[in-house]
């Protein structure tokens, strides 16, 4: 009686999902409400859990919980802290959740709401979930191991290489996109800047609290820091409406990006309880209550969607990035989809706390589809407003020209009504000067969130309140990134300069914390200055390279996945991160050659580049914008340089992982595992192990 | 009623340990617990630890994209 329950239960989730998915892809004259995307997510991601995630568990690495974890072999309260499943689950959530899900879907939000949507349920469930779950159970069974060490020494010394360069790869590229998305976010906004702004004296007043107050107290320093983060959310607007304090934190791209620069340097080199800690305790409890505010906002309006499912510029004509849907649309939609950072963190932290085997699965698998469910909010959100504002928001004004009256123009002229005084009076309504040329997806986000939350507390009286909100828990958290990937780089930078000088790798000398931050630094920030003077945004060329680097650390995580899988005997299975590995790597060889080779001058950097000198060479750009032109024609011109390093960093892994799995196919070299051996647990099914 | 609202005290202490659990305020409380299972004393002060945990959280990757 109970299984013909299970079935009918089950089938019913599993229909009702298939008829929102169906309604959601074949609707395409009526709005369709945001109840659909909840309906089909939610279904899709029950019945991937509940099968799809049963099958690895049990087939693919047959957890075992009869086996003692590294916490429970190691508990020493300090790293190895064996932990509730639920709270892991949140620990592990708040680390894999960052700007990337909110940000990647809603510029992929130009493609119509389809492609989108589709990539982020679909890819979540069949590729980031699987990657997020086995790299987190290799690391369980090594002792909680490194990516780059299980890279070394399971797949080979050049893997393990690789791994750790695209690591840092990765970080360069990542912090310098993400803090263009801040700059474009708050540049001339007085309000917005003021209020990210007085988050550095607040964290500082909390690090001093948890120092020397109240140790270690965090519930208590978060609790005042996100009072008085709400007090100066409020306070900005005052700021704003002074004419000499709107002056101050009136600032351009340009000088954003300097203070932004300057501040990641601080952090990194000041002592970590001071500054980059607390920061990260406050953005930790305002990321959860947005998220969910977000979640819970979206099921009590039910916002009609105004996007269509597909725009005109699946053809790679789009304002926000040029590209066609393959593969650029898996390039921007990282995060929420699969996510190769994501295997640092289930290489990193947890698998030293997970009290059991068996919660991998819930883990791992689980905090990924909730990821992935973020970006589904992110993409109703952005799809929501009406098409015509999305693309005002997000166009850079080298594409849609530089006054309101020509945006509504160009805006209006691709089919989607656009007037200028809409635009003006949004700006108004959320507190801003404009709201035109922020390409980078966080304001757009912020008027989508803000339209939300304002339809539920508050009406149009407090959208302002409600834009800044968004806007400042945007910031917040991406500066976040910023500081501690920062710092991460600079250790990375340190062990690296060690090995040739060995004074280096201390990691307290100042001298040498000083060299490997400036470097860290100087790399991101001369991606930030570049996208900065981008006369199309920055986004264009550097959000796509960051989905490259992103993916090419996926790959590396999923040849590892492979390599063991291949070595525990599971060649039966092995699709199940095969196929995702040969996706990622198609869709990143494919965008990498197209970014740097397309004859589309929007597309390819080299014939961007090439189309500028031209240009110089007709004597068609004024003196005045020479210089300025120039260096736009260098940026392009390190773009693809990056872009091909890149490329043959994946070639060269894939040959490497090739060779490797041919020769343990062939019998020709012995499958070495390198797990911990079997210790037996101590603890009984529903001890705390405390 | 008494039985309804002893469950939900009991709901809500372990919530807020939860909670605790999550953010880290607990995190002394428990090295202490173990550190005296393990040596009988405690081996560093609530101050010295919260340092030493920072330390160590944000030398590695611990945040996403």
């Amino acid at each position: 009686m109970k299984k013909v329950v299970s079935v009918v239960v089950w089938a019913g989730v599993a229909l009702s999902g298939a008829g929102a998915l169906a309604t959601i892809a074949l609707q395409r004259n009526e709005r369709i409400s945001a109840t659909w995307f909840v309906v089909a997510a939610v279904c899709f991601y029950l019945v991937a859990y509940r099968f799809y995630s049963a099958f690895l568990a049990a087939k693919l690495v047959a957890l075992d919980d009869s086996r003692a974890t590294p916490a429970e072999r190691n508990d020493d309260g300090r790293d190895f802290v064996p932990t509730n499943k639920w709270v892991l689950f949140g620990h592990h959530f708040a680390a894999i959740a960052g700007p990337g899900p909110l940000v990647g879907p809603t510029l992929a939000a130009q493609f119509g709401y389809l492609p989108g949507t589709l990539w982020l349920i679909a890819g979540a469930a069949f590729a980031g979930c699987v990657q997020d779950f086995v790299i987190l159970f290799c690391s369980i069974r090594r002792n909680g191991k490194s990516l780059g060490e299980m890279a070394r020494d399971e797949v080979g010394k050049r893997g393990g290489f690789i791994a750790q360069l695209a690591v840092l790869a990765i970080l360069i590229i990542l912090l310098g996109v993400v803090a263009l998305v801040v700059v474009n976010a708050l540049k001339t906004s007085p309000w917005a800047t003021f209020t990210l702004a007085m988050t550095i004296p607040i964290a500082l007043l909390m690090g001093v609290y948890l120092r020397y107050l109240r140790p270690g107290r965090v519930l208590e320093a978060s609790l005042i820091g996100l009072a008085l983060v709400m007090f100066v959310v409020v306070a900005g607007q005052w700021v704003a409406d002074s004419g000499s304090w709107a002056k101050v934190f009136t600032l351009s791209g340009v000088a954003l990006a300097f203070w932004i620069i300057a501040y990641g340097f601080a952090a990194s080199a000041l002592p970590v309880w001071l500054l980059l800690a607390p920061r990260d305790y406050l953005s930790a409890f305002i990321k959860a209550g947005a998220i969910f505010s977000l979640a819970a906002g979206i099921l009590i309006v039910r916002p009609e969607i105004q996007m269509p499912a597909l725009t005109k510029f699946i053809d790679g004509t789009g304002p926000v990035f040029a590209g066609k849907i393959f593969p650029f649309c898996f390039i921007t939609i990282a995060c929420g989809a699969i996510s190769g950072f994501h295997s640092l963190i289930s290489s990193g932290t947890t698998p030293k706390m997970i009290q059991r085997e068996g919660h991998a699965r819930f883990i791992g698998y689980g905090a990924m589809l909730l990821e992935s469910f973020v970006g589904v909010m992110a993409m109703v959100a952005a799809c929501a407003m009406q098409p015509g504002v999305y693309f005002a928001i997000n166009s850079p004004a080298g594409i849609v020209g530089a006054t309101p009256d020509a945006v509504a123009a160009t805006i209006s002229g691709w089919g989607y009504h656009l007037d200028a005084q809409t635009m003006i009076d949004m700006a108004k309504a959320v507190g801003e000067q404009t709201l035109f040329n922020r390409a980078g997806g966080a304001p757009s986000l912020a008027v989508g969130m803000a339209q939300i939350f304002s339809s539920t507390i508050g009406g149009e009286r407090l959208m302002s309140i409600w834009y800044h909100f968004a806007i400042m828990f945007e910031a917040l958290f991406i500066l976040t990134v910023l500081d501690a990937g920062t710092r991460v780089g600079r250790f990375m930078v340190q062990e690296m300069g060690g090995r040739v000088w060995k004074p280096f790798a201390q990691t307290s000398w100042m001298p040498s914390v000083v060299i490997s931050s400036a470097l860290v630094v100087g790399g991101w920030g001369y991606f930030l200055y570049q996208g900065v003077i981008d006369p199309f945004g920055g986004i264009n060329s550097l959000w796509p390279l960051f989905g490259i680097a992103n993916q090419l650390l996926a790959a590396v995580a999923l040849v590892v996945a492979t390599t063991v899988l291949l070595k525990m005997g599971r060649l039966k299975w092995i699709w199940v991160t095969l196929v995702p590995m040969v996706w990622l790597v198609t869709i990143t060889m494919t965008a990498s050659w197209q970014k740097i080779f397309s004859t589309n001058a929007r597309i390819g950097f080299l014939s961007g580049a090439n189309a500028l000198a031209a240009q110089i060479a007709a004597g068609k750009i004024p003196a005045a914008k020479i210089v300025e032109i120039q260096r736009t024609i260098f940026n392009l011109r390190l773009d693809a340089v990056v872009t091909a390093v890149l490329a043959v960093m994946i070639l060269t892994l894939v040959f490497e992982a090739i060779v490797r799995w041919t020769a343990i196919l062939t019998k020709r070299s012995e499958a070495v595992m390198h797990e911990t051996p079997y210790v037996a647990t101590q603890w009984s099914v529903g001890a705390e192990g405390d | 009623m008494r039985g309804a609202w002893k469950k939900i005290s009991e709901m809500a202490r372990t919530l807020w340990m939860r909670i605790r659990e999550w953010c880290g305020d607990a995190a002394y409380e428990r090295y202490q617990r173990v550190a005296a299972r393990k040596n009988g004393v405690c081996v560093i002060t609530r101050e010295q630890f919260y340092v030493e945990q920072a330390e160590r959280r944000y030398s590695r990757p611990n945040r996403c994209c």
